[in-house]
């Protein structure tokens, strides 16, 4: 699976049939009185022509290794989720906390100094955007 | 004498000091975060989407405006001094980073700044005169020519962002796909939305712009693991006469061949600037010292840059129909605040379409008066370490997303599109005809449908018309081309490969 080019087909391909296969559950109607799935079908069978062709180009041209660094992205996505879910059930400023914390394992370094300076610069624009820009954000 | 009226009228509106205020706070945020690392326009709008909310409709979008020419600039800048690339620098990096090695950094900051203002001050009065005429021949567009118009925005979007038709034409459909989430406004059933509450009014679009370019662009920049080293020389601004007499006539001619590609569907800065540094590299009198930091190479492409940036909002404003993802997110900018870009925004709210325009300009006084003497300082921005700057820009889309509709749940949608913009990424897929075929896809739909429609369920429709036939007809042609090329290659290749 180590082909870049063959990944991005079988991917085009997954995301056609996805929105294809549920949009023939809806009504098609007729081309003249177009329904509710007939739109996203059609569009679904182009990409999926699309994937094909890329699936099978793959095959000629040369392959392109696909770097992939699953610790960045994951804490990145942590970092957001545990945003929301924190400022939805205690508050926005641990959230905010929670958030620098997390996000900054993905950095060069990490300075548990620094990411307590970064938070209180965070904490105080999201005061700032409150009270100055009328953003109505749950701080506390 | 109309054009004249019109532009008083805008002048009265983008001159009250409020909207003075906010076209030098759109500016000066605009390049400072166009400055950051990995930033283009295109993030930098969707990041600083939010800040607009809150200010009344004629100052946000003139502060909108202001955002993206920052933007450029600050683009630029990075690229002159830094050599980092963003998709709309890349031809300032040739001549721009040439002049600072041989440190004539501020001479090049310099002429980028003045010509810029030539290929705005031109390009403001192309949109003046152009941008009214073609909003009466909109009105003759019907369903079928409006998405045959779609269609070609698509194609040569697909072509001119990725480079490869195919991946472009791939994030496009996909791109109409997610436009199709949530409920049909046809018949009012709910569509893809799998039962979740939150999806029956669709994907929120700041949920997708800061996933794909946002999200995706940090961690991209996390996985390179590359300091860089700031930018340290010293910064001498002002040319000698000599100098600045090369300027003149090479943005010139930047600024007409950028308002000229401004226009075309899929135009806008980036095939501008190639084109411009094509035409300075033929005509002008230094041609031989092009390429090896001249000052022509800067000029002539940061006035097509700026010229086309403008002119790219005549399609916008006049058809209703975005002609690259830039403006595509300006156009859902527009719509976030109630106004519909078509023709009809030109005759119903004609102090914000002039306003606009006016304030266009002033954005541009703005950006050689405060932007280009203060370069120093802007550039301390890279001496923030990545480490510092990555969780900020993370809140800022944090905060971004929650404030569309004060929800916390559309965090977890822009985390999702996060992940999937740093798979597209992975894949070599550009996220841009993404958001071009996202904010087009439910306006394609209603089209195609209605045109059908119309035609009793008869295709044949979309090629008799005389303007949706031409478009198709010159689509046709394009995928001929690329599809003729590929297979030549192809045989190139073998051939190649065979007598080894």
């Amino acid at each position: 699976m180590n082909d870049r080019n063959l990944v991005r087909g079988l991917f085009l391909i997954a995301i056609s049939l996805a929105f294809g296969l549920m949009s023939l559950r809806y009504p098609m109607g007729q081309f003249s009185r177009a329904g509710p799935g007939l739109f996203p079908l059609l569009v679904s069978c182009l990409l999926f022509l699309i994937g094909v062709f890329t699936v099978a180009r793959s095959r000629f041209v040369e392959r392109v290794p696909m770097d992939f660094n699953l610790k960045n992205i994951s804490l990145i996505l942590a970092s957001l989720c545990g945003f929301a879910v924190i400022s939805e059930y205690v508050n926005m400023i641990v959230g905010i906390v929670f958030m620098v914390f997390c996000a900054s394992f993905a950095g060069t370094s990490y300075s548990v100094m620094r990411n307590i300076k970064i938070s209180i610069g965070l904490v105080a624009v999201a005061f700032a955007f409150q009270k100055l820009l009328g953003l109505n954000l749950p701080l506390y | 004498m109309d054009i004249l009226h019109n532009l008083a009228l805008g002048f009265e509106v983008a001159l009250t000091w409020q909207n003075l205020l906010f076209c030098a706070i759109g500016c000066i945020v605009g390049t400072l975060v166009g400055l950051l690392p990995g930033l283009g326009p295109l993030a930098t709008i969707s990041i600083l989407l939010p800040l607009t909310y809150s200010i009344p409709t004629g100052g946000a979008l003139i502060m909108l405006a202001g955002i993206y020419y920052g933007a450029q600039y600050g683009d630029s800048v990075s690229a002159i001094t830094m050599k980092i690339p963003h998709a709309s620098s890349i031809v300032a990096c040739i001549d721009g980073y040439q002049m600072t090695l041989k440190g004539r950094t501020g001479l090049a900051l310099f002429t980028a700044g003045v010509s810029s203002f030539i290929g705005g001050t031109v390009a403001i009065v192309v949109l003046s005169a152009l941008a009214p005429t073609l909003g009466e021949v909109a009105l003759l567009f019907g369903p079928a020519d409006y998405c045959a118009l779609m269609l070609v925005g698509f194609v040569c979007v697909s072509f001119v962002t990725t480079g490869s038709l195919l991946n472009g034409m791939a994030m496009c459909l996909i791109g109409v796909l997610l436009g199709a989430i949530g409920t049909d406004v046809n018949s009012g059933m709910q569509r893809f939305t799998m039962n979740l509450a939150f999806l029956t009014d669709g994907v929120g679009l700041v949920s997708v712009a800061l996933g794909c370019f946002g999200i995706a662009e940090i961690t991209k920049n996390l996985d390179n693991r590359d300091e860089r080293t700031p930018f340290n020389g010293k910064i001498h601004l002002m040319p000698t006469w000599a100098e600045f007499k090369r300027i003149i006539p090479s943005a010139l001619r930047g600024s007409v061949v950028g308002s000229f590609l401004g226009i075309l569907p899929g135009g806008g800065p980036v095939i501008a600037q190639f084109a411009a540094y094509a035409v300075d590299k033929k005509l002008s009198k230094y041609r031989h010292e092009i390429g090896s930091g001249a000052i022509e190479g800067v000029a002539g492409q940061a006035a097509a840059d700026e010229a086309a940036a403008r002119t790219s909002f005549i399609p916008l404003m006049s058809i209703g129909i975005p002609e690259n993802a830039v403006m595509a997110l300006m156009m859902a900018a527009f719509i976030i605040k109630g106004i519909q870009p078509g023709p009809n925004m030109i005759a119903g709210h004609p102090d914000l379409f002039w306003g606009l325009v006016a304030s266009m300009w002033v954005g541009n006084c703005f950006l050689i008066t405060l932007n280009v003497p203060l370069v120093r300082y802007w550039l301390s921005v890279f001496k923030i370490p990545y480490s510092v700057l990555f969780p900020s820009i993370l809140f800022f889309c944090c905060i971004g997303t929650y404030s569309v509709n004060n929800n916390l749940d559309d965090i977890f949608n822009t985390a999702v599109f996060g992940f999937v913009g740093y798979m597209f990424l992975r894949l070599d897929l550009d996220a841009a005809p993404l958001m071009l075929g996202f904010i087009l896809g439910p306006m394609l739909e209603e089209n195609f449908r209605r045109a059908l429609l119309l035609s009793r369920g008869n295709f044949t429709s979309f090629f008799t018309r005389p303007i949706s036939g031409t478009l198709l007809a010159f689509i046709g042609i394009f995928i001929v081309w690329q599809a003729t090329a590929f297979v030549l290659l192809a045989r190139k290749t073998t051939a190649g490969q065979q007598p080894a």
